[in-house]
């Protein structure tokens, strides 16, 4: 009997999502549905007053490039793949084609999907600052097509022998997304699409030559751990999900990150999660997040709409570091080793407030020219309100951590 | 006056579930400077012993001491006396090996430059100079059984419960583990070792616990244990398996 490789990995997808599926309830119970729509009310006020509104020489190119490179670039399949298929899966290995089929199809559309968002949001604004603007069909295409070039590289790296040579060409491929969508947004039409079909046709000839695996199991499994733990961190925002592998990042410059922290056993926990955090998906989100809070609260001339977009973007942060607390929560060590009790709960609200407290405070770099304005009052004003909410989120933790000591003594 | 126990186990019953328990009435003392061997075959309740001692487990009736004191009278007394060394390793993947041994070493309130000292030597012994700033993805299976290893000894507990140690390590590390661990048995320190590799432990263990369907059917010394099998003189592997065959 052959195993039917397409149902093995449609039942793998539908085990993976019905689990995901009870915690969506609570989600929406935590009033998640609520500020989402609130915040898309906000944006499309903010964006529509933006609009109207432009900036003298809003650097538009610049900011097309930024939004519409990285998702052409962007890569992320998911295979469902597991550890053990290296010794199951693996007798199929010259059959993984139909395994792998709908993992591309999937990428793809996603691909798309966010992509006509991000485009159709961009648009209006494109059309109104940009002199001489591109058609809209002529660059969903270019975009769509660059996308599917970028997936099928994408993959191509994943299946490299080397793992020196897969970074080279995730290099590339960032590379040549940047540079195609720059040629389309700057240059003549003609030209452009000229440049990026050379462009197009060197790549795609690069990632022919590097030694490849039929199927690179490793690589792939390792991908997957990657990707279930994305999904299972982002709903870790909003509900209690069990335990979630991370992916782990070197980042030798941060390698002494901790070291300076008091030596004793209830500082233990804090030298632990600081290592946690600093090798995590984590820390690039909220650096990410932070640049980009600053970045759109600078845009917004430092008025009330960038004060708004201040503080939602303190919040969110605190949201997103607040899965700090959970993630050793059922760590084997912490039960064995002699931590002084209430100490994990401690160092998590202390270490969350600490680094909310520092992106709130890079952040606040945005309004340095509305301080030169002379807006001191407001600016005072908007920082507060910063402090304001990053004292209550921990208020919040730490009042929340308790009742969850408490809840586990009883 | 008799020395008190640092591992003292009365009338433990315990299991998964309340109606099945898989330990029936276990009793057992580890004194200072004695190195104790728990053997069994899969499934006799070697493991979850070892969970009830760390906490892992609740015993259904029975009392565990450590260095005189039970989980629920002192906590902290009782964690930092001891340490564990699993039969798999459990690291943090985002850790390297020296961070590991530090944490440890924090958790248990070694001073620093106790610190530095051991874990140089840990290094030293086990081979793992050149790995310490590796993290542990980076390690093979045996390297990261080294590590717990490591972090066990950093931390000099009065009691070493060690599950398995021998799995993954190369006769290098076999024979490090056991010299040093010999070293830290004259030194006072008590261990409570589970093992199969009953021809290596036989040589090193002061007595032997013997535990079949979570019962203990002999404890002693290899004479005493030879001596109530009625098979003086066998090697231990012979006499377990005796015992183990009139068990069935």
């Amino acid at each position: 009997m052959i195993m039917d490789l397409k149902q093995l990995r449609s039942r793998r997808s539908g085990t993976f999502w019905g689990g995901i599926l009870p915690y969506l309830g609570y989600v929406l119970q935590s009033g998640v549905a609520f500020l989402f729509l609130f915040c898309l009310i906000a944006f499309a006020a903010w964006y529509t007053a933006f609009i109207r509104h432009l900036p003298e020489g809003l650097p538009i190119r610049w900011i097309s490039l930024a939004l519409l490179a990285p998702f052409a670039a962007a890569g992320g399949f998911r295979t469902y793949l597991q550890p053990p298929d290296t010794v199951f899966l693996l007798p199929q290995e010259a059959r993984m084609r139909q395994y792998f089929a709908p993992a591309w199809r999937g990428a793809i559309i996603r691909k798309y999907m966010i992509q006509a968002i991000i485009l159709l949001t961009l648009w209006p604004l494109y059309m109104a600052a940009e002199q001489s603007p591109k058609p809209l069909g002529l660059t969903a295409l270019l975009l769509a097509a660059l996308s599917l070039l970028l997936s099928w590289g994408s993959w191509r790296e994943l299946t490299l022998v080397s793992r020196r040579s897969a970074y080279g060409c995730l290099l590339l491929r960032w590379a040549i997304s940047f540079l195609a969508v720059a040629a389309w947004l700057w240059h003549p039409s003609g030209r452009a699409l000229l440049f990026i079909a050379v462009l197009a046709a060197a790549y795609a000839a690069a990632l022919r030559f590097p030694p490849r695996y039929a199927v690179p199991w490793e690589v792939l499994i390792s991908a997957e751990k990657a990707q279930a733990a994305r999904v299972m961190m982002v709903l870790g925002w909003f509900v209690e999900v069990p335990g979630r592998a991370q992916r782990v990042h070197t980042r030798r410059w941060l390698a002494r990150a901790g070291e300076r922290i008091p030596w004793e056993p209830q500082q233990a926990y804090r030298y632990l999660l600081t290592k946690s955090y600093v090798r995590s998906d984590m820390f690039m989100i909220i650096l990410r997040a932070g640049v980009v809070g600053a970045l759109l609260a600078w845009l917004s001339g430092g008025n009330m709409l960038g004060s708004a977009v201040y503080l939602f973007f303190v919040f969110v942060i605190g949201v997103q570091l607040s899965e700090l607390r959970r993630v050793h929560s059922e760590s084997f060590w912490l039960n064995v080793y002699p931590l002084p009790q209430g100490s994990r709960r401690r160092s998590a609200v202390r270490l969350v407030f600490r680094i909310q407290l520092w992106a709130a405070a890079l952040m606040s770099l945005a309004f340095i020219p509305s301080l030169l304005d002379g807006r001191i009052a407001e600016t005072a004003l908007t920082l507060a309100g910063g402090l304001a909410v990053t004292a209550l989120q921990r208020v919040y933790a730490g009042r929340k951590g308790k009742d969850e000591e408490d809840e586990d003594e009883e | 006056m008799t020395p008190m126990p640092v591992l003292e186990i009365e009338d433990l019953s315990g299991g998964y579930n309340l109606n099945r328990p898989v330990l029936h009435d276990i009793g057992l003392k580890v004194m200072p400077g004695e190195m104790v061997g728990l053997i069994g075959l899969n499934g006799a309740g070697k493991s979850t012993t070892m969970k009830h001692i760390l906490g892992l487990m609740n015993p259904q009736k029975g009392e565990i001491r450590v260095d005189g004191t039970t989980r629920s009278q002192n906590l902290e007394q009782y964690q930092g006396a001891l340490a564990f060394v699993p039969e798999s390793p459990l690291l943090y993947e985002e850790m390297t090996v020296r961070e590991h041994l530090e944490f440890t070493a924090r958790a248990y309130g070694v001073e620093r430059n106790r610190y530095e000292e051991r874990s140089a030597e840990l290094s030293r012994m086990f081979r793992m100079e050149d790995k310490m700033d590796s993290l542990s993805i980076h390690l093979s299976k045996g390297m990261k059984q080294k590590v717990m290893i490591m972090c066990a000894f950093v931390a000099r507990p009065k009691l070493y419960i060690i599950d398995e140690p021998f799995l993954g390590l190369d006769p290098l590390g076999i024979r490090s583990l056991l010299d040093f661990l010999m070293k830290l048995r004259s030194e006072g320190a008590s261990i409570l070792l589970s093992s199969h590799i009953l021809s290596t432990i036989e040589n090193y263990c002061d007595r032997f616990v013997v535990l079949h369907r979570g019962r203990i059917i002999k404890q002693g010394t290899l004479d005493e244990i030879a001596a109530a099998a009625g098979m003086p003189g066998q090697p231990l592997e012979q006499i377990f398996y005796s015992l183990v065959q009139d068990g069935e």
